[in-house]
């Protein structure tokens, strides 16, 4: 499959070029724009990446690989990304990592065979406060997991439903 | 004059300097890996670390402030400073690993983490012996690995391109590669991937490393992790010698090395010489050792019955003679070679005159469209200039098939004429064709006489290049005639040191059977009676500066001093008078 950028697409590159001196910038929003419409960022995408930039193939590449965010291959509709870094797997990450390869019949790092999901074991999200966590195509959080919120999450993204962005407080400290 | 102290010793200085680069020009030395001087200075591998500081002076009194025992208190820079991106100041005090223990502290962790994911493969990488890796490891790294766990697999043995391997895990990411590719060559092919301790240099997916000056990345790298596909396992460094050359495949003249081990030269690299090439040379000059070594032609060759048949110099030296003696004048015509140096179309013009025949002519071997104004020329051929200074009439194919009709004996100074399509068989029907040549071609194969000469590994003679530079090689290579130990200007190594003909490191059949044109034109002359003696490279250059005015004043001793004279330039009277 060729992959070409629409004619909005394409204005909203001229756009992001406007915005710096020089076009090698534009690489990172480029390669947003280009994961937003593809779905990700494989060496065909850098490769028009590149073209329509005019920049070297390597840079475009080598910039792509280095960032974890953008997915150098197919990912299924939804990525979910579970955090096991030290306080998420101390309030039990992996046992959300688990009862999600379990519950989707995949392993981590794998897509499910009608590429809804793919299950990603990630390193710290930020989010210790809130764990156990993941976090849903590099956009919004869920946080305080548990069996039951992962059951409701699945229904509901498979139902085209993202979940809402949460505004969690900082615990406040009673009795100052 | 500003100054600056380095390790408790004063140095003027004047302009603007690198710390690490005037380090290395004082003759000190300093670990890095990741700085070259034609590039750019990204400061990445962080082995060059040294301490940086300034006297604190009494702003008002402007007196050093002392400590307790009398010295001058230095106030240092809070960290330790890589000394290859820092600007030397007035006044800068400079701590090396040689007077710090902080800064040796420094290069040896450095090294130590540089070390972590380095395979301990020396022993069968072909970088070994010439490594800096290997080397400041040796000298300042430690003494052994805390790493206990498993290294960082990578890709090995990944085909970059058509003359590059890339082993991954070798890698220490200092960015040479490149950078090179970026800066200089400028095809921007490589690029850095993945992150952390996975990344490795390679090219863009789909695209393969064809740039025309690769190799040159492999020389840079630092480590073994580029290496030359045709090079790879074929010799030790330390096996062979390392002689001084030019690049004879094209008009830039590219200084290299010759790298030979018994007496086959094994791989050519670049030489540095700045107003030339740099560091830097095309990919297909080092490919010009297969000139030197393969389908050489030993021994004359004479034509019988329309069969070639190995002769012997007396022979040849007779039979080249007598076609001459029982030809015309008028109808032999000498023809000149910009492939061969300066000294041999000087040697064959002075004998040419001698006999009363022809001023030799020579037709340039240009290719259109094939240089790329940096090293790569038109020009496929080392010394086009050499043969115009030298007064040679410049012909093209036209005018030389006009002039070889005439003919009935054509002589031909190494130049595969019928190769390089100037002439066709048709052209030379029913004229007898002497070919002075390195390597068996269309041409010598047509020959009906093959005198074998030396190449540019064998012996020392000067090419001008198409700026006009006049650059001289050496003798890298023995021939049946010469010995390594007699001669002075021979390098040797090891295993030629002390190795013997029974030795069986040592190969007879390496050794190929020719001679120097001059020797050969010397052995005609002299079954002639001629007073001609040529007997070497250098008193032939003498000769001819002090007979040829564009050459006044070269000599060899000059052309080493100098790595190279400018022939043609407006200011040359001036620097050479």
């Amino acid at each position: 499959m060729a992959y070409e950028f629409t004619k909005e697409d394409l204005e909203q590159i001229e756009e992001i070029k406007s915005r710096y001196p020089e076009v090698m910038p534009a690489t990172l929003p480029v390669l947003w724009v280009a994961q937003n419409r593809f779905g990700h960022v494989n060496p065909e995408v850098q490769n028009l990446v590149a073209e329509t930039l005019g920049l070297p193939h390597s840079h475009v590449h080598g910039v792509a690989e280095f960032y974890t965010q953008y997915y150098k291959e197919e990912k299924g509709k939804y990525v979910l990304d579970v955090c096991t870094c030290l306080s998420c797997q101390l309030c039990g990450g992996y046992d959300i990592l688990h009862y999600l390869e379990e519950k989707l019949g995949i392993k981590k790092g794998e897509t499910t065979q009608d590429g809804m999901f793919t299950l990603n074991e990630a390193e710290c999200l930020g989010a210790c406060g809130y764990a156990p966590m993941l976090q849903v195509t590099n956009d919004q959080y869920v946080n305080h997991l548990t069996k039951e919120k992962i059951d409701m999450l699945v229904e509901s993204l498979k139902k085209g439903e993202k979940p809402e962005y949460e505004k969690i407080g900082m615990p406040q400290r009673e009795n100052i | 004059m500003p100054e600056v102290i380095i390790d408790g010793k004063s140095y003027k200085y004047e302009g603007q300097h690198k710390l690490l680069q005037f380090i290395q020009d004082l003759g000190k030395e300093v670990p890095f890996f990741c700085y070259h001087p034609s590039m750019s200075i990204p400061a990445n591998c962080r082995q060059c670390m040294v301490k940086v500081g300034q006297y604190i002076v009494d702003r008002e009194s402007g007196k050093h402030e002392l400590d307790d025992k009398g010295n001058k208190v230095i106030r240092w820079f809070p960290k330790l400073q890589t000394a290859c991106n820092i600007d030397i100041a007035d006044g800068m005090v400079v701590h090396t690993q040689e007077t710090d223990e902080l800064v040796r502290r420094a290069q040896k962790d450095n090294l130590e983490l540089i070390l972590i994911n380095h395979p301990l493969d020396c022993p069968i990488c072909d970088q070994a012996g010439e490594c800096p890796l290997q080397i400041q490891t040796y000298k300042y790294g430690p003494e052994g690995s805390r790493f206990e766990v498993k290294k960082v697999h990578k890709p090995k043995r990944i085909q970059l391109g058509p003359r590059v391997v890339l082993d991954a895990e070798r890698c220490i990411n200092c960015t040479r590669c490149t950078r090179f590719t970026q800066e200089i060559s400028k095809t921007h092919q490589l690029t850095i991937t993945r992150r952390g301790d996975k990344n490795y240099p390679t090219t863009a997916p789909g695209t393969e490393f064809n740039d025309p000056y690769s190799l040159n990345t492999v020389d840079i790298c630092p480590v073994g992790a580029l290496t030359s596909a045709d090079f790879r396992f074929k010799a030790r460094v330390w096996e062979m010698n390392q002689t001084p050359g030019i690049d004879i495949t094209n008009g830039k003249g590219c200084n290299i090395d010759l790298w030979t081990r018994d007496n086959i030269v094994l791989r050519i690299t670049p030489r540095f010489n700045m107003d030339v090439n740099d560091h830097w040379m095309p990919d297909a000059g080092r490919e010009a050792y297969k000139i030197f070594n393969e389908n050489r032609i030993s021994r004359p060759l004479q034509k019988l019955d329309g069969e070639q048949i190995l002769s012997s110099w007396n022979n040849a030296v007779a039979t080249f003679i007598e076609q001459i003696d029982n030809t015309e004048n008028k109808n032999i015509l000498v023809i000149g070679s910009p492939h061969a140096s300066v000294e041999e179309n000087y040697s064959l013009a002075k004998f040419s005159n001698l006999m009363g025949l022809n001023q030799p002519v020579f037709v340039p071997h240009l290719k259109e469209g094939a240089g790329d104004g940096f090293l790569i020329t038109d020009d496929q051929a080392p010394n086009t200039v050499g043969c115009r200074l030298l007064g040679f009439t410049e012909l093209d194919q036209k005018a030389l098939k006009k002039e070889v009709v005439k003919a009935s004996l054509v002589i031909l100074l190494s130049d595969h004429l019928l190769d390089r399509n100037v002439l066709t068989h048709k052209d030379l029907d029913g004229k007898f064709l002497i070919t002075l040549a390195t390597n068996h071609s269309e041409t010598t194969k047509r020959a009906d006489l093959v005198i074998p000469v030396t190449t540019a590994a064998e012996h020392a003679a000067s090419y001008v290049n198409v700026d006009g530079r006049i650059q001289r090689t050496f003798r890298a290579k023995e021939t049946k005639y010469t010995n390594r130990r007699l001669d002075m200007e021979m390098s040797e190594g090891r295993l030629d040191r002390y190795g013997t003909n029974f030795d069986n490191w040592v190969t007879e059949d390496n050794k190929i059977d020719c001679l120097p044109v001059w020797r050969f034109i010397s052995e005609a002359a002299g079954s002639k009676g001629l007073d001609l003696v040529l007997s070497d490279g250098r008193e032939i250059m003498d000769e001819i500066s002090s007979t040829h005015n564009p050459f006044k004043g070269v000599s060899y001793q000059l052309m080493d001093e100098q790595a190279g004279i400018l022939l043609i330039n407006d200011s040359k009277e001036k620097t050479n008078a």
